[in-house]
């Protein structure tokens, strides 16, 4: 190899090397979702326990809403703590629940034995999980007090990602 | 305990290593016999430091110390025995340390065998592959330590990735790949001796063929290995996916055949000496550039890891030794000149060249599909993937021309051949190769694609079991004596063609297994439905309960023609810590087709399954390849002195030394 080849051989290497540089601090699995920073799309729902609700009635309040469902293990150990946020942030943010693909009376005992605080709506034929582009259980979006979802999350949310995101929620929402 | 003691250990690697690699760069070109005992005595210590801290991992992973970050992050109570040994390579932290252990041991038997024989190009060598421990051992010691201490000390851990929870074939794999990877180390530091040094003596050209060739043989197994996994696991019915990952331990095994063939060239005719170097560096080099990519999290894949600052560094690491390559293959150019040139277009060499050149267009191939999802995201912002078409488009053309080169190249001589002559070596090969198309054709087959790969490979296969043959041949009907002298004397060759019928036994699998039905059924118990020839139906769907998981299986009744062939039990596994189930699919071989079947869901009355079921042709081939290209890898490997002693024993017994 002489000078000439070293030089033809840094051509290749330095661009591929910048490149491989440009991957870092990107999440090469992230699927950006379509519908963040747009308004959430509404729904009418009914709760478990009969009562119906509608997204427009929530207005004013940062919202999370977690598809979940009973035969979905992370999303039983999720559950404890969205309970424990929903106390957190009593008053200024709306916690909902929405069973995703599971049957009413699967989804009733296992409220029966775990509380909840906030409202588990029935979404039966998945319309509500399908116009959120929900691809599996757990998911969670959090929508601002605007009715613009702001952020999608997908799998078993931490106290520290809620708190990042209701936060910067809040913050905006008081200075509005 | 365990923490101190595996961190105390990292360190004493960390210190022979530095020490070592700067006793050998220092004392490189004037080695005398008291630096030499050093710097093999700092290679022994960083080894066995190695190689202890591996043990203690695996005694904190068996005896659940979840005070180690490791063992709390892939630990579990409920995992069985063999599979917390496994996960000793089954995240980042563990696979590196993993990867430090198969470097101690190939330092150590290194540093043995390189005895004073080498003297020479002993401590540059040695100087070389301390020097990538060192950064090993650094990843060891502070960015991915996998002994740091946790407080407080959970009670348990969520085990394994599922994935690898799943098949046999997840503890072979891996390790037999990373012996390819890391053993790509030791042909690098023998090219790297032998261009400081400026003396490329045929005696060190052996040892860069041999520690190559072991590297090889490990890749390929590994690769094939890796395949097989994918099928059996994955529930797909495919086996390769031109996933980075794949594409990262394909890349240097592609390097490294080049370099294989071209080392012939070099040893024989003094030609293609740059080709020759460059090859064997830039196999080593792409090992790096797979590590980085299996581990920086920055491509999307099965395997990849999270992001972490191993990325990188393993950047900075790779761009220094990238710089330091080529300065050092501009700096020894002189040396790299040919001593002879090409004679006639139609020979030998020319054959040698051009393989070298199909296969280093094939490396850029992959290396570009691989990339080139990065490139779109920097350069337009767009997320996109770099599918199955575009490889298979650049692929299968390369590889038909790569079987035919195998056909061709064997058989013609070297120099300045006698055409007239040449061409009777080509009639049996030929004539197999037309014959197997012949025998297809009137088999029924009609396209004209398998028709010719098959043919390609029957002539590339005539090709080398004449080359295998023929020296039996010419002694045909002496002593068994004389026989065993022949395969000694021509093991290289022997390993060679083995290696090159393995190659077409694969080639033949792929080719056949792109011929697959598929078929997405959904099945009430007692319904059957038909594909390929196959009649399903459905017995029944059963749960049952494991320490560390739930599965749900469906258990088909196969038939064909009214005779019982299979029963086949896809199953879906509900791990506790997962999000989605892992399924573990059905496969089964009769004959020529393997069938395949995953369950994909289930109603929970089990009154309906959703199956994914495959006929794949000739998939099973590529397995069995296996056995022929590790046959075929000892046959070359195989020291010559062994062989000759069966029939020279006594000759032997009386002092005379054959080497």
């Amino acid at each position: 190899m002489n000078w000439r080849n070293a030089f033809f051989a840094s051509l290749l290497v330095v661009p591929l090397i910048w490149l491989l540089a440009q991957g870092f601090g990107r999440d090469p699995r992230a699927v950006p979702s379509v519908l963040e920073n747009r308004p959430a799309p509404s729904f009418k729902l009914v709760d478990v326990k009969g009562t119906p609700l509608s997204l427009d009635e929530l207005r004013g309040r940062p919202i999370v809403m977690n598809f979940w469902s009973t035969w979905c293990e992370p999303c039983k150990e999720e559950h404890a703590l969205l309970q424990q946020a929903a106390k957190f942030y009593e008053g200024r943010v709306q916690f909902l629940g929405v069973v995703y693909q599971d049957s009413d009376e699967a989804v009733r005992s296992y409220l029966g034995r775990h509380s909840s605080t906030y409202p588990q709506l029935l979404d039966p034929e998945a319309r509500v999980a399908i116009d959120y582009g929900v691809s599996g259980v757990p998911e969670s979006f959090f929508i601002d007090p605007q009715g613009t979802l702001r952020v999608k999350h997908v799998g078993v949310l931490s106290f520290d990602v809620l708190r990042t995101h209701l936060d910067a929620m809040l913050k905006s929402g008081s200075k509005s | 305990m365990n923490s101190v003691l595996g961190q105390s250990l990292i360190v004493l690697a960390l210190v022979a290593a530095a020490f070592g690699a700067t006793a050998g760069w220092v004392t490189g070109n004037r080695p005398s016999p008291r630096a030499l005992l050093m710097l093999r005595g700092a290679t022994y210590v960083f080894g066995s430091a190695l190689i202890f801290a591996n043990v203690i991992m695996v005694l904190a992973l068996v005896g659940h110390d979840f005070s180690v970050k490791y063992v709390s992050q892939v630990g579990s109570r409920s995992t069985p025995l063999y599979i917390t040994i496994v996960s000793l390579w089954s995240a980042l932290e563990g696979s590196i340390l993993f990867w430090g252990l198969i470097l101690g041991v190939f330092a150590i038997i290194f540093a043995r065998s390189l005895k004073d024989k080498f003297a020479t190009h002993a401590p540059y060598a040695l100087a070389t592959v301390l020097s990538v421990g060192l950064f090993f051992a650094f990843l060891l010691a502070g960015p991915s330590d996998p002994f740091a201490a946790v407080s407080p000390v959970p009670p348990d851990g969520p085990g394994p990735n599922p994935l690898l929870q799943n098949h046999l074939l997840m503890i072979v794999h891996p390790p037999m790949l990373y012996f390819g990877y890391v053993g790509m180390i030791l042909p690098f530091a023998v090219a790297v001796a032998a261009l400081m040094r400026g003396e490329l003596s045929d005696g060190w050209l052996k040892v860069l063929r041999r520690t190559t060739l072991i590297a090889w043989g490990f890749l390929t197994v590994g690769i094939i290995m890796g395949a097989w996994w994918a099928y059996e696991v994955l529930g797909w019915g495919g086996y390769w996916a031109w996933d980075p990952v794949e594409n990262a331990s394909f890349l240097p095994w592609l390097a490294a055949t080049a370099y294989l063939h071209s080392t012939i060239v070099h040893e024989r005719r003094r030609m293609l000496k740059a080709w020759t170097l460059s090859l064997v560096i830039g196999a080593f080099l792409l090992t790096i550039l797979g590590t980085f990519m299996t581990r920086s999290g920055v491509f999307n894949s099965v395997h990849s890891f999270t992001q972490s600052m191993i990325g990188p560094l393993f950047l900075v690491f790779l761009t220094v030794l990238i710089i330091f390559s080529i300065m050092l293959l501009v700096g020894r150019a002189h040396l790299l000149v040919a001593e002879n040139r090409i004679e006639a277009i139609i020979s030998r060499e020319t054959a040698f060249l051009l393989n070298n050149v199909v296969l280093t267009i094939f490396t850029f191939t992959v290396l570009l599909g691989t990339v080139f999802p990065l490139l779109a995201e920097a350069v337009r912002g767009v997320k996109l993937s770099v599918g199955e078409p575009y490889f298979n488009r650049m692929a299968v053309p390369l590889g038909m021309l790569l079987v035919v080169l195998m056909g061709v190249g064997p058989l013609l001589p070297w120099g300045k051949p006698n055409l007239r002559i040449v061409w009777r070596a080509f009639v049996a090969p030929l004539a197999l190769g037309v014959l197997v198309t012949i025998g297809l054709a009137a088999a029924g087959m009609r396209d004209w694609r398998p028709l010719v790969t098959f043919g390609a490979c029957g002539f590339a296969a005539g090709t080398s079991l004449r080359e295998m043959l023929l020296p039996f041949v010419l002694r045909w009907g002496e002593d068994v004596g004389a026989l065993l002298a022949v395969a000694s004397a021509q093991r290289r060759r022997l390993g060679a063609h083995l290696v090159h019928l393995g190659i077409v036994v694969v080639v033949a699998g792929v080719c056949g297994s792109s011929f697959k039905h598929t078929a997405d059924l959904s099945l009430a118990p007692n319904e059957t439905a038909t594909l390929a020839g196959y009649s399903i139906r459905l017995q029944g769907v059963s749960e049952r309960n494991e320490a560390h998981r739930q599965v749900v299986v469906a258990t088909l009744v196969i038939d064909r023609d009214g005779k019982h062939v299979a029963d086949a039990t896809p199953s879906l596994n509900y791990y506790r810590t997962q999000r989605e189930p892992v399924g573990s699919p059905s496969v089964q071989t009769s004959g020529l087709n393997d069938l395949y079947f995953s369950l994909m869901s289930f109603e929970p009355d089990g009154s309906r399954v959703a199956i994914k079921a495959f006929v794949v042709p000739l998939v099973s081939w590529l397995w069995w390849s296996l056995p022929v290209f590790v046959l075929g890898t000892l046959v070359a490997l195989w020291p010559r002195r062994r062989i000759a002693g069966v029939r020279l024993g006594a000759a032997r017994t009386e002092g005379v030394v054959l080497s």
